[in-house]
């Protein structure tokens, strides 16, 4: 057991080297004032606040989808779900653009009810759903699998429905379940670069007009596209790290404690 | 009136039972012996290959779970997010149904329950006496308890006063217990061996 323990230590911290060398570089040598401008707060900002939305929705559709898979085991929908995780990421861009194109029928119909998804709040609150309920739902899958279902099945017994079931007897009593899964489809939200670069390379929207996402401005920085060079590149996303490490940190920690 | 036959199985374990009868039945047997599965048969929660469960008269077996009004109390059967008091009235405030002060401080005295405050918070045959309050208020066609007398300190007593209030309201009880001295508390009893139960054990 020990020398296995040894082992997954060493790789999980393999997996970390990049990372902290990167941390060192940005906050330290390297550290560069065009890194930490209000540009890229903001930026960063947007992130925080597309991805906190993003978990939102993934809360509030995704949660009673998970919850049919636990007691269900329904193998269809389960690997509908699994789709977008497979396929890579900037496919998932250029799929909504050509939804929401003034050259397809769908995207004529959105946009004639006003909905459009380039360069807008919502096309990059979209892509990040799309991106993260896969996570959100394997994550909620197995906590509700986890619970005892006597209670459900006593609810069902006195007259509830399943979707009773779930919204009076299952939520109220999974806090702990729910909290971590946001926060875990939030993290992974926040690390999405793939898709926005290409549905929402910048949204045209206030309060965050003309502001790119967080993964993004990085990219920019690094390609020359931004001023600043290497050096304001590393230190933004040394930034980055030091706002998205927690997030993800206590999505895991909330998910430990609620382990008996 | 139940009037239950149950041909099932649960992966290679198969449950054979016949149960007829009206008021409190006793299911006795063993750990293993099946009649947790007897009772998730007749609650639904186990689909019959053959049979049927009928109560008063309805082919309850036909319907789905929330419908059949059949409540199964187990150990687990509690929502722990409540206080008693709205535990207790879960059930009935479901089906749209008022209970009156009366009623819910009748049946809270007769199962001893003199606790406020969180369920969560509850000791296991606390739980249980309010899980057990809950399935009686709510009316049902029947109550199936499952190894959830045997946790409570006024065992003999309280099955008693449980069947005798079950009665009053028109509901059926059947209880599962290890020791076939139980049958003496209930209308009948049936023993369970290896799956299939029989009229007395005979």
């Amino acid at each position: 057991m020990n020398s296995l323990r040894v082992i997954s230590y060493t790789v999980a911290l393999l997996l970390l080297v990049p990372l902290v060398v990167l941390l060192y570089y940005g906050l330290g040598p390297f550290r560069s004032s065009a890194g930490l401008t209000t540009g890229i707060f903001r930026s960063i900002e947007l992130s925080i606040v597309s991805s906190a939305i993003a978990a939102a929705v993934d809360f509030a559709l995704f949660t009673p989808l998970s919850y049919y898979l636990a007691r269900s085991q329904d193998p269809v929908v389960e690997s509908l779900v699994d789709i977008p995780v497979g396929i890579p990421h900037p496919i998932v861009g250029v799929a909504l653009l050509i939804l929401d194109s003034p050259l397809t029928p769908t995207g004529q119909f959105l946009l004639y009810l006003g909905i459009n998804f380039f360069n807008t709040i919502l096309g990059l609150v979209f892509a990040l759903v799309i991106m993260s309920a896969p996570i959100y739902v394997k994550s909620m899958q197995p906590y509700f699998e986890s619970r005892d279902p006597a209670a459900e099945d006593f609810a069902m017994g006195l007259g509830a429905s399943r979707l009773r079931s779930l919204y009076s007897v299952v939520l109220p009593d999974s806090t702990r379940g729910i909290v971590s899964a946001s926060l875990i489809a939030m993290s992974r939200a926040l690390g999405e670069f793939g898709s926005v670069s290409i549905i929402a390379f910048y949204v045209l929207q206030a309060p965050f007009y003309g502001v790119s996402p967080a993964s993004v401005t990085i990219f920019q920085l690094y390609s020359g596209a931004m001023p600043g060079g290497i050096d304001a590149a590393v230190t933004a996303s040394a930034a980055m790290i030091l706002v998205a490490l927690p997030i993800t940190l206590a999505g895991h920690l909330v998910q430990r404690r609620g382990r008996v | 009136m139940i009037d239950a036959v149950v041909r099932a199985h649960v992966g290679a374990f198969k449950i054979s039972a016949d149960i007829e009868g009206e008021g409190v039945t006793c299911v006795a047997g063993t750990n293993g012996a099946g009649k947790t599965s007897l009772m998730k048969a007749l609650a639904g929660f186990v689909q019959l290959d053959e049979g049927h469960v009928r109560v008063g008269g309805v082919d309850v077996g036909r319907l789905p779970i929330e419908k059949r009004g059949i409540v199964l109390v187990t150990p687990g059967s509690f929502f722990p997010h409540l206080d008693v008091k709205s535990h207790i009235k879960w059930g009935a405030r479901l089906k749209g149904e008022t209970l009156s002060e009366e009623q819910t401080a009748k049946v809270s005295k007769d199962l001893g329950i003199d606790f406020e405050g969180p369920v969560r918070n509850l000791s296991l045959g606390m739980r249980e006496r309010v899980s057990l309050a809950t399935a009686l208020l709510a009316k049902p066609r029947a109550v199936l308890v499952d190894e959830v007398f045997s946790s409570l300190h006024d065992r003999e007593a309280f099955v008693k006063i449980y069947g005798g209030l079950a009665k009053a309201s028109g509901v059926e009880l059947i209880f599962t217990s290890q020791d076939e001295a139980d049958g003496k508390l209930a209308d009948r009893m049936y023993v369970m061996r290896e799956g299939t139960a029989s009229l007395n054990g005979s």
